[in-house]
């Protein structure tokens, strides 16, 4: 978005810039006119609010179990059925411990969050640095990322994470950890790629030339031209690492109960999902919701930042 | 160039060994493999008698050499597990999952391209956005969720399909769509920007110049250009398929490697698993290879180093 | 009105999902189709370690003695009688005229070289404590053996009517256990006629079967069994009439299951005991723990008898004494028994030091929602536990390793009808011992080591006394293993949870 260098100073407007909208008011009226952008947003918006207000909105401690009000069905089951086990004190009814399926479902977003946000950012420092250093000094510091690149890409996420549980137990914090230790790949990839492409700019060829320290021109010149890719693979990084959470829980390797996770709650649910289709249905709604929106952020962004890569 | 070929294949042997030797360690230190073998009802009498009988008193370095001595001549050793070769074993479930990474890779290509294709003649209609939405949509449902609504609708209520086991063609439909469905919406934004660049570039222009039918430039000129950066993609993809095949092998009881892998490194079965990380490493490499020699080629610009 | 109409679609929905599956078509085919959850790797008895290899041991081989299901005696098969010569002899007349499947007459050979080749360390059995206490067997005549222990093991007899099969002297000499694990040959009712191994087993019954002995002729023809490691699979499978048997079907869905017109549901008490072990013997760093008061807490503060109504349902019973009531030695009476009593739980915390409650590293590989119902009591009580949940050989690694304060496992004597299939284990020393009671481990190795029944029982009851006073265990409830099948099969479950294949036929 930025058109003119920050290194040779603010940039000189010609007449006819001066009279257009500013820069910044564009891309607003670009952000809003942005329907999927605006939409994806919202959602999250709203499940970040959900996630942090959860002690004010859910209604029941997620964690308080109590065997004899186990496997309460929602409401709509009084409404068509006539079950007289359906009450509104448990709208979404129990689980099979008795815990309120609504308050962990709300809870829920949090942990969610936390773990598509803490792995985002861990894999992403991992992976943006390795692969800016290999994209710009390219040779053996190239060939170094590459190995280490091959290597992880040939250690499969499920075999890791199932040593790494036999040896620590699996709980939020070895989730997050082995996540963010192995989900780097892509980021390295693509600002490697972003980086070489990067380098070879003429006012980066020109800082060069003027001498500009090596860390400088890595800050200053490379990093913003490949924000916008940056954005993209967070936000892609971001949404898998939700997934996998998932999929990690069905394999028996993710959270712990009594953790209010989706991914955990449909793993919980899935011998029961011809018979109470609700419990893997809801679940399975929240996290779609959450990702799509994630996917819908990440795409917005990229668009409205530089229309050209528009893809 | 020569130069190149040397350092890649350094390169190469390196991973493997850094690859299997975390491996190793790893799935040692995990899970007990005398304990594993031993099963459940297994007093401690018989674990030692079974530690000492297969050898998994000695040190790690040293059993580590002794499949290493073994791997390089190709021998690659004998499950613990099925008393059988681990080449046998890999052979008999390669075919199921090769079937199942394929038929994921097919449909989502069938659905992506024309998808893609569609798009990338009417940017930014209604018809773009929609195929955009679909497309957006497959990628935020986790796989094994999709998978299970599927044996709900296709195979319980409907009965249209079969469930579980891979017998016959049918049986690879329900795994195949719902392990390929994530990949579509990447191929499909592929393809269309590379359609829309190729459309708009000289060389499309020149054809039609010459007049030749929209059809024909279309199918002829356009996509066969667009289609070079999905390839790559696909090649990739394959790849992970491969990885994540893990959940859907279990879900359909499709026995392939996936779940080999899966069920080999909960029973600590050292030969097997060192067996399928060594072929995965083998594969990334040749594939991270080819695809560097790609953009090499695609790009000069990238040669530099 | 919305009520009808919705009452109508739902009804119209279950009509069309669980309307009759097409078992007619099995029963015409007279094929059983069987999912199990686990693979048998190797199908050579000697050679895996889970239960279902035992199911399927026994429809292609036979025992030389046999257990009756019902009353749990001790029953001929291949051995027609036997009697004790001395304190490690045991001599035995084996059944004339059985036949192998290749056509192999069965005689003295094949038990002597069937015996001396699974006791032999060298051949690496797999399970070494069911055949190490073999010294040697000798052929007396063409029917009849003798084998001899290396010590006096009154449980003999039991270890020769399950785990332990009679082979094929000629063939498994030739082929060895590779090949046996791929073509398996035997005496048995059913004979395979296709192996994908750990995928697939087609049986089909074998015409050659001798009579007279423990198994009568099969009655369905084929049997084919599937692997499917997922259990809503299975589930899947069942209710659109892809499988016909299952088991180990969660107690909830094993409810629902039943009101499947297609479909039929058995709960069978099993002698699989669960329990809570302690760390009694400071091999932990848990302080609280190692107080026998606290320990008694905790016993008080589970209400075991909510959890078996709620959770496991069927006909288990909450037990008092570490071991299955049906075993020999497993005596109730002396056990103490620890009532529901949470408040009885908050004094001896109290009266321990730890009014505010501890932290504890709560191990368990069962379904989750037994192990959340259980911290969900300790929470009740104060105490704050942190659930580590792991793959059963993860969770006896930390056993070994001394690292567990409390942990939820199960034990199924392998279907051994006698304490010393599971109390040794535990209490005897090994790695696998929290109690390190040196009072303990004399009783159990003197209860061992003779063959004098009142000398035994007085044993092991004073090893249930001390252990069940200073609670270093609190048993729990046996466990209910849940069947659903199709309503064309004549299917009886046993509580040894080894169903047999060859007594089922159809409706």
């Amino acid at each position: 978005m930025a058109t003119t260098s920050t290194l040779f100073g603010p940039g000189r407007l010609s007449p006819e810039q001066m009279l257009a909208p500013s820069p910044t008011a564009l891309l607003r009226r670009r952000i809003f006119g942005h329907r999927s952008l605006m939409f994806g947003a919202l959602v999250l918006g709203l499940m970040l609010l959900m996630g942090l207000g959860a002690w004010f909105i859910a209604p029941h401690d997620p964690y308080a179990q109590s065997l004899a009000t186990r496997r309460l069905p929602p409401i709509w089951h009084a409404w068509f059925w006539d079950d007289p086990k359906a009450t509104w004190n448990h709208v979404l009814g129990t689980d099979k411990v008795g815990r309120d399926y609504l308050s962990r479902l709300i809870y829920g977003a949090r942990i969610s969050l936390l773990i598509g946000v803490a792995t985002m950012l861990l894999s992403g420092i991992i992976g943006t640095t390795l692969g800016i250093l290999a994209g710009y000094f390219g040779g053996r510091v190239d060939l170094v990322v590459t190995f280490l690149i091959t290597t992880r890409l040939s250690m499969p996420v499920v075999m890791v994470a199932l040593a790494v549980v036999a040896l620590y137990g699996s709980s939020l914090e070895v989730v997050i950890l082995v996540l963010g230790f192995l989900l780097w790949d892509r980021f390295a990839v693509v600002m490697r790629s972003v980086t070489m492409q990067a380098r070879s700019l003429d006012y980066v060829t020109a800082a060069q030339a003027i001498g500009c320290s090596t860390p400088y021109i890595l800050l200053r010149e490379i990093l913003p031209n490949i924000l916008n890719s940056l954005v993209v693979v967070a936000t892609v990084e971001m949404a898998n690492a939700i997934l996998l959470e998932a999929a990690l829980s069905f394999l028996g390797l993710g959270v712990q109960p009594p953790l209010p996770s989706w991914g955990l709650m449909l793993s919980e649910a899935k011998e029961d999902m011809f018979f109470s289709p609700w419990m893997i249905t809801l679940p399975g709604i929240c996290l779609f919701l959450l990702v799509l929106s994630i996917n819908l952020l990440g795409d917005g962004v990229r668009d409205v930042t530089a229309p050209e890569n528009r893809n | 160039m020569l130069s190149y070929a040397f350092k890649r294949l350094l390169l190469a042997l390196l991973v493997v060994l850094t690859v299997s030797g975390i491996t190793f360690t790893l799935t040692n230190a995990a899970i007990d493999p005398a304990k594993a073998l031993a099963g459940e009802s297994a007093t401690m009498a018989d674990i030692e008698a079974i530690r000492k009988a297969y050898g998994f008193d000695r040190s790690y370095l040293v059993q580590y050499f002794d499949w290493l001595g073994g791997a390089l001549t190709g021998e690659l050793g004998e499950s613990y597990r099925m008393r059988r070769p681990v080449s046998v074993l890999l052979l008999e479930r390669l075919p199921v999952t090769m079937t199942l990474g394929v038929c994921a890779l097919s449909f989502a290509l069938l659905l992506s391209i024309p998808l893609g294709v569609v798009a990338a003649l009417k940017p930014n209609s209604p018809v773009d956005r929609l195929a955009l939405s679909l497309s957006v949509l497959g990628q935020a449902l986790p796989t094994f969720w999709f998978a299970l609504m599927m044996i709900i609708l296709f195979g319980v209520i409907l009965r249209w399909l079969p469930i579980s086991g891979s017998d016959t063609w049918l049986h690879f439909v329900m795994p195949s769509v719902a392990l390929g469905y994530y990949a579509t919406p990447a191929f499909m934004r592929l393809t269309r920007a590379g359609m829309i660049e190729v459309l708009a570039s000289d060389y499309i222009r020149t054809a039609r110049a010459k007049g030749l039918r929209p059809a024909s430039v279309l199918f002829k000129h356009a996509l066969r250009n667009a289609v070079i950066p999905v390839v790559s993609l696909a090649a990739v993809q394959f790849g992970f398929m491969l990885g994540g095949s893990v959940v859907i092998e279990t879900i359909f009881a499709l026995h392939g490697v996936g779940f080999l892998a899966w069920e080999s490194i909960s029973r600590s079965d050292i030969p097997v698993v060192q067996a399928i990380v060594l072929l995965i490493s083998l594969f990334y490499i040749v594939l991270t290879l080819l695809a560097d020699l790609l953009n090499a080629y695609l790009d000069p610009r990238i040669r530099v180093a | 009105m919305m009520k009808h109409w919705a009452i109508a679609a739902s009804a119209a929905a279950l009509a069309v999902t669980w309307s009759a599956p097409d078992a007619a078509a099995q029963k015409s085919k007279d094929t059983l189709r069987v999912a199990w959850q686990y693979t048998v790797e190797n199908v050579d008895n000697y050679f895996n370690t889970n239960r279902e290899g035992i199911l399927f041991s026994r429809m292609v081989w036979d025992t030389l003695v046999d257990r009756d299901p019902k009353t749990f005696k001790t029953i001929p098969n291949l051995a027609t009688s036997w009697k004790w010569a001395d304190d490690r002899t045991l001599e035995m007349e084996l059944r004339q005229g059985v036949k192998f499947h290749n056509g192999e007459e069965f005689d003295a050979d094949d038990v002597v070289f069937t015996l001396n080749w699974i006791s032999n360390p060298e051949n690496k059995v797999i399970n070494q404590s069911n055949v190490s206490w073999i010294e040697k067997v000798e052929k007396l005549d063409k029917f009849k053996v003798r084998i001899i222990s290396k010590k006096p093991f009154p449980a003999a007899l039991e270890f020769l009517t399950i785990p332990i099969v009679m082979y094929p002297n000629e063939y498994y000499a030739k082929v060895g256990p590779k090949e046996m694990g791929l073509k398996p040959i035997g005496t048995g009712p059913y004979k395979v006629t296709k192996i994908e191994p750990a995928k697939e087993y087609t049986l089909e019954r074998w015409e050659g079967h001798f009579e007279g002995g423990s198994k009568p002729h099969a009655k369905i023809k084929n049997i084919v069994i599937r692997t499917i490691p997922e259990m809503s699979t299975q589930i899947a499978e069942l209710l659109a009439g892809g499988i016909d048997w299952a088991w180990y079907v969660p107690t909830d869905q094993a409810d629902r299951l039943e009101r499947v017109p297609s479909l039929k549901v058995d709960r069978s008490e099993t002698m699989r005991t669960g329990y809570i072990g302690f760390d009694a013997s400071n091999r932990t760093s848990n302080k609280a723990i190692n107080d026998v008061r606290v320990r008694q807490a905790i016993a008080h503060a589970i209400d075991r008898d909510a959890i078996i109504k709620n959770l496991i349902g069927g006909a288990s019973r909450k037990i008092h004494a570490p071991c299955f009531p049906t075993q020999f030695g497993c005596d109730d009476s002396v056990a103490t028994k620890y009532e529901y009593d949470p408040a009885k739980a908050k004094k001896l915390l109290a009266d321990a030091g730890y009014a505010n409650g501890f932290d504890l590293d709560f191990y368990a590989y069962r379904p989750r929602d037994w192990a959340e119902a259980i911290m969900g009591y300790l929470t009740a009580v104060g105490i704050r536990p942190k659930l580590q949940h792991m793959t059963y050989i993860a969770v006896r690694d930390k056993n070994h390793e001394g690292v567990t304060p409390m942990y939820f496992m199960d034990w199924g004597s392998y279907s051994i009808n006698d304490v010393s299939a599971l109390l040794p284990n535990f209490f005897g020393g090994s790695p696998d011992d929290f109690a390190r009671d040196a009072d303990v481990q004399k009783w159990l190795a003197a209860g061992g080591s003779t063959v004098d029944e009142k000398v035994r029982k007085e044993n092991y009851s004073n090893a249930i006394k001390r252990i069940t006073e200073r609670a270093y265990w609190l048993p729990m409830f046996s466990f209910v293993t849940n069947y659903a099948y199709t309503k064309d099969l004549d299917f009886t479950p046993f509580a040894d949870e080894l169903p047999r294949y060859y007594l089922y036929g159809w409706k």
